[in-house]
């Protein structure tokens, strides 16, 4: 499946990605509103993690095999048979981030709910991605290649 | 084939599922005593205290079950495994497997007290249908008690608390949440519960006995002598496993169904067994205990269901990992967390309301208690798993853990996803 | 605290409404204008340092941003103006010379700006590109003096090693040290792509361009930095460094801070070590000893590769390119003097050496005068503003041009020309590791190429308004090109008519 990999040799730490995740996933998709002031503020999905030096922005990796999906006690956190996408039923979740403590990459957020990647659901190309002013981060089915 | 699985909840329905996936044709049978489609166990709490509508509780949507293929028997109790004719014996009818795994989780354990038993107001908080009723009966007016101050006391305090003025934890230890919390963090967590719940804590005590009058508990002596008045009862000083069926058909147990650890196959080589009803093996100090948490009851579940379908999904290694929270206070422990032994250390950071406690064995991580302070727990979840040797690690290992704790290579594959 | 006697250059304007928080501005400015407040979260802007690369403005995500002149008034005076009087206090302060970065700002004439083109009406038909062929394609190298053939008709002559071009524009000589390796990469790739080539400087071929050897021209400078046989045989041309418009007469200077491993491998010098260029070859004091270095290097590249001569554009330079022409060169290179640079004594860039338009049409003439136009190509350089600049200088007689400043540009320069400090904001004049990686090549490379490819379509048109289908009609074509508001004498050593007449 097309997932996001993030280059660290070209992040910029900039975090234009997390900026523009958290307008994907707001009420009025406007960057402005969404940063500032709409409540509750919407959360990025995607993270810098590093300094100026070495950064990198990681985002779900959407498992063949999610940890998350098992440890999921509600059964909230499901992986699309068809996309591919793991995501969270918000409805159904109930935040006790049991995901957020298997995930051995670091890719779920602690919010209200568990806050993770969906990839945009189905948008040609996330909004990290598009955003990505160095092109730090490809959205591509890897297939076992190089990035 | 035939499957027959025996119990509806986390590994029983993992179990069909991996069965499913590995086998087109197989019929599979998943027998429940409860009334319900598979639903999620630890939501009852968040039912109760109203945070989640029943239909959000099941753990599928109900047209899955025949979508896939699988027959849910709700309210049949399964009363003995044959295994020299290979059925299971539920109500009136006998049904005939190939394969069976037991999953029939845990009891509730209910120590002797005077006057309490078969008492009308003395109740269970473990499944939905004693869910239903805590949240029936209870009124702001009830004076809540409840025994017990583990996982399941304390969400059953939790929940009632949104509902009843009054809620009393006994609990015989001298500290909360003993399985998941140190003395010192149990503190931190005993006293942000009182603030933000009203719950009032009667810690190193227990119920002597019980006052009642119309078959009703009007009260309780405890054994330091104070009386709490009570009119409503919850018994949640423990479970044990439910070993019942196991045990008469002759199945090795003890304490728990023993199964071999990673395929979890019992003393008879056509029944499995996964989930809370099992004695795991931790591997993080090779001792036999009863872990029933939820993931480990997918886990096993998966292993057991790919095993009776010919497959070759193990059990890789089992350890305790949970994460819950408490009015917003959240949670999450893993490992070994009151190890004892010369081999361990502990290093505790605190800070304003966040509680990081790490616990090693010589140079690898072999738990963590998380208060607050949960960023990233995977990774420290993924080094205690990996039994990684903490001179790889390439930053403070107390800092929030991220990708960067991983030398470039390991984080390469890390971002690629690969399995590590 | 010490005076400060100079005001700063700029002001930083944050609009509060439109700004976030985000911090983007406080990680990308290398300067470090923005900052978080104690809160940490609040970012603030500290203007004292900033240049104006435009970074924050480009980046920051709600366009909060905005830089703005800062005006600081002095007591006007057209002589002592307020330039002098900073340079002064910069000088007071630390007793050295001041250097600067990019091309001459002073305002002495740009004639490009008073030259005109001409276009076809009535008498000749102008051609229109997207119908007609048009041929843009550009052979450098020396032509022989003329045809012989045997019976059959077949050419006897044995052609000099020439280099093709599918367009007029290179890329001009900038070294890997004086800019980052992300920085050539993409020029490198833009000329395997364009089908033109990118200069080295000498800077040295790092081995992640081993895939673009056909596009460089390798330089040979005095410094003779990592320069060995198979550099010069890694090339598509050797040039000779003789000098540079920005900065005639000196050399250069490569502080050993910028030179790190990658830097010292290419360059063949111990890492730190500063790499000064000598301001002479010690090799060449006349055209003589430039003939001895250019054969040396036919010998050693067998004769394959063509040898430029790259000269400042300085007064006497229709003598020196004539001299070079006799001394073996196949190609001549003239930078004049709005040339870029890393880095170069103020004083010099802004008052030495004269316009590339002068000294190219100069040259130019000297050499046909002396019937050895054709043994040589010449290239012209020193700030090629856009496609209209390129054709003004074919038609004064360049065979091809150099431009760098405008592949930096779209490539994220804002000329802040502040190369010198090594810290640019853009990945470009810097070695950081943390600023080079801003500079991706898989997008800049495509910037450039899309650049030029807009000035190939801009030359394209402009010469079929001419009439003009092939880029050798217009070169040296005079009759294009009319003066406006020019003296008698620039007009005579233009070789170019008035308009109107």
């Amino acid at each position: 499946m097309k997932k996001v990999y993030a280059k660290e040799e070209l992040c910029l730490n900039c975090h234009l990605c997390e900026v523009f995740c958290k307008t994907a996933h707001s009420l009025s998709k406007d960057v402005i509103k969404a940063n500032k002031y709409e409540q509750p503020a919407p959360a990025a999905r995607v993270k810098v993690y590093g300094d100026n030096k070495l950064s990198v922005a990681v985002n779900c990796r959407h498992c063949e095999e999610p940890k998350c999906v098992k440890a999921c006690i509600t059964g909230a956190m499901t992986k699309d048979k068809k996309t591919g996408i793991v995501s969270v039923n918000e409805e159904k979740c109930i935040g006790c981030m049991t995901c957020l403590a298997v995930c051995p990459f670091g890719c779920i957020q602690t919010g209200k709910f568990a806050v993770k990647c969906d990839l945009c659901r189905g948008e040609d190309e996330p909004a990290c991605v598009k955003n990505c002013p160095n092109r730090a981060l490809v959205y591509t089915d890897l297939g076992g290649a190089e990035v | 084939m035939k499957y027959i699985i025996i119990g509806a909840s986390a590994a029983g329905l993992a179990c069909a599922e991996q069965i499913r996936k590995e086998d087109a044709a197989g019929s599979i049978t998943v027998m429940t005593g409860e009334h319900y489609l598979p639903y999620s166990r630890p939501t009852i709490s968040y039912y109760l205290k109203g945070a989640l509508k029943p239909s959000d509780m099941y753990l599928r949507k109900p047209s899955y079950y025949a979508a896939n293929g699988i027959e849910i028997l709700t309210d049949t109790p399964a009363r003995e495994i044959n295994r020299e004719n290979k059925t299971v014996k539920a109500g009136r009818k006998s049904y005939a497997y190939d394969k069976l795994c037991i999953c029939t989780g845990s009891k509730p354990f209910i120590p002797p007290m005077k006057h309490v038993e078969g008492k009308a107001n003395a109740y269970t908080f473990l499944d939905f249908a004693g869910a239903k009723i805590l949240k029936q009966k209870a009124t702001p007016n009830t004076k809540a008690v409840i025994i017990g101050a583990g996982l399941i006391g304390m969400k059953a305090a939790e929940g009632l608390s949104k509902i009843c003025q009054s809620v009393d934890v006994v609990e015989l230890a001298p500290r909360i949440l003993p399985s998941i919390l140190d003395e010192a963090s149990a503190k931190k967590v005993q006293k942000y519960i009182e603030e933000k719940g009203h719950i009032h804590f009667h810690l190193g005590d227990t119920v002597k006995e019980a006052k009642s009058k119309d078959k009703r508990i009007t009260s309780l002596i405890l054994n330091s002598g104070k009386e709490l008045p009570c009119d409503m009862l919850v018994l949640a000083v423990g479970v044990r496993p439910e070993t019942q069926l196991a045990e008469q058909a002759g199945i090795e147990t003890d304490r728990g169904i023993l199964t071999d650890p990673a395929t979890m196959r019992t003393s008879d080589s056509d029944i499995y067994a996964a989930g809370d009803c099992t004695v795991s093996v931790d591997m993080l100090d090779g001792s036999k205990k009863i872990l029933a948490l939820y993931p480990n009851a997918v886990y096993q579940g998966t292993a057991a269901g790919s095993q009776m379908a010919g497959g070759n999904i193990l059990v890789s290694g089992t350890y305790a990992v949970n994460a819950i929270d408490f009015y917003g206070l959240r949670i999450c422990t893993c490992g070994l967390i009151n190890a004892q032994g010369p081999q361990y250390t502990d290093k505790t950071a605190q800070h304003g309301d966040r509680y990081k406690r790490l616990i090693f064995e010589n140079n690898r991580l072999v738990g963590f208690v998380l208060i607050n302070a949960g960023e990233n727990a995977g990774i420290y979840t993924s080094l205690i798993e990996n039994r990684t040797d903490l001179a790889e690690i390439q930053t403070d290992i107390f800092d929030t853990p991220s990708l960067f704790m991983f030398e470039k290579a390991q984080r390469q594959k890390r971002l690629k996803g690969e399995s590590v | 605290m010490a005076i400060d006697y100079i005001p700063r250059s700029f002001t930083i304007v944050r609009d509060k409404e439109r700004c976030i928080d985000c911090g983007c501005c406080v990680r990308q400015c290398s300067n470090e204008c923005h900052y978080f407040a104690d809160d940490g979260k609040t970012v603030l802007a500290d203007s004292q340092n900033c240049v104006a690369c435009h970074r924050c403005v480009d980046l920051c995500p709600t366009h909060a941003l905005r830089i703005e002149k800062y005006i600081c008034d002095y007591r006007e005076n057209a002589n002592w103006t307020a330039q002098y009087q900073q340079e002064i206090c910069r000088q007071a302060d630390s007793g050295g010379t001041l250097l600067s970065a990019m091309g001459n700002p002073k305002p002495y004439p740009i004639y490009w700006d008073k030259i005109l083109l001409n276009a076809s009406q009535v008498t000749n038909p102008s051609i229109d590109p997207l119908r007609e062929p048009m041929e843009i394609r550009t052979i450098l190298g020396r032509k022989p003096e003329r045809m012989t053939v045997e019976e059959k008709g077949k050419s006897t002559i044995k052609m000099p090693p020439q280099v093709v071009l599918e367009t007029p524009i290179m890329f001009s000589a900038m070294s890997f040290g004086s800019i980052s390796l992300n920085a050539q990469k993409s020029l490198a790739m833009a000329a395997k792509n364009l089908g033109t080539l990118f200069n080295t400087g000498e800077g040295g071929l790092h081995p992640d361009l081993e895939a673009y050897t056909d596009h460089a021209i390798v330089q040979v400078a005095s410094g003779r930095f990592g320069v060995h046989k198979e550099y010069l045989n890694r090339s598509r041309y050797v040039e000779i460094k003789i000098g540079q418009g920005a900065k005639p007469g000196i050399g250069g200077h490569l502080p050993g801070e910028k030179v790190n491993v990658e830097v010292s491998n290419a360059r063949m010098i111990p890492v730190g070590s500063d790499a000064i260029s000598p301001a002479p070859h010690h090799d060449i004091y006349s055209i003589e000893d430039l003939r001895q270095l250019i054969w040396s290097i036919k010998q050693a590249t067998d004769n394959t590769k063509p040898v430029c001569v790259k000269i400042a554009a300085v007064h006497n330079v229709a003598a020196i390119v004539s001299g070079c022409a006799r001394a073996g060169a196949d190609i001549i290179a003239i930078d004049g003097f709005r040339g870029g640079t890393g880095a170069a004594p103020t004083r010099i860039r802004d008052n030495v050496g004269i316009p590339i338009e002068l000294a190219l049409a100069a040259a130019d003439q000297r050499l046909r005068e002396e019937g050895i136009r054709s043994h040589v190509s010449l290239v012209a350089a020193g700030s090629f503003r856009c496609s209209a600049d390129i054709v003004k200088a074919i038609a004064l007689g360049a065979d091809a041009c150099y431009c760098a400043s405008a592949p930096l540009i779209a490539m994220g320069c804002h000329m802040c020309r502040t190369c010198n400090t090594g810290k640019c904001n853009w990945g470009i004049a810097t070695q950081r590791p943390e600023l080079t990686k801003r500079l991706n090549p898989d997008i800049m490379h495509q910037r450039v190429e899309n650049l030029i490819t807009a000035w190939n379509h801009e030359i394209k048109e402009i010469m079929g308004g001419m009439g003009i289908n092939s880029i050798d009609s217009l070169r040296g074509n005079r009759l294009m090109l009319r003066g406006i508001g020019l003296s008698e004498k620039e007009l005579q050593i233009l070789g170019i008519k008035h308009a109107g007449e």
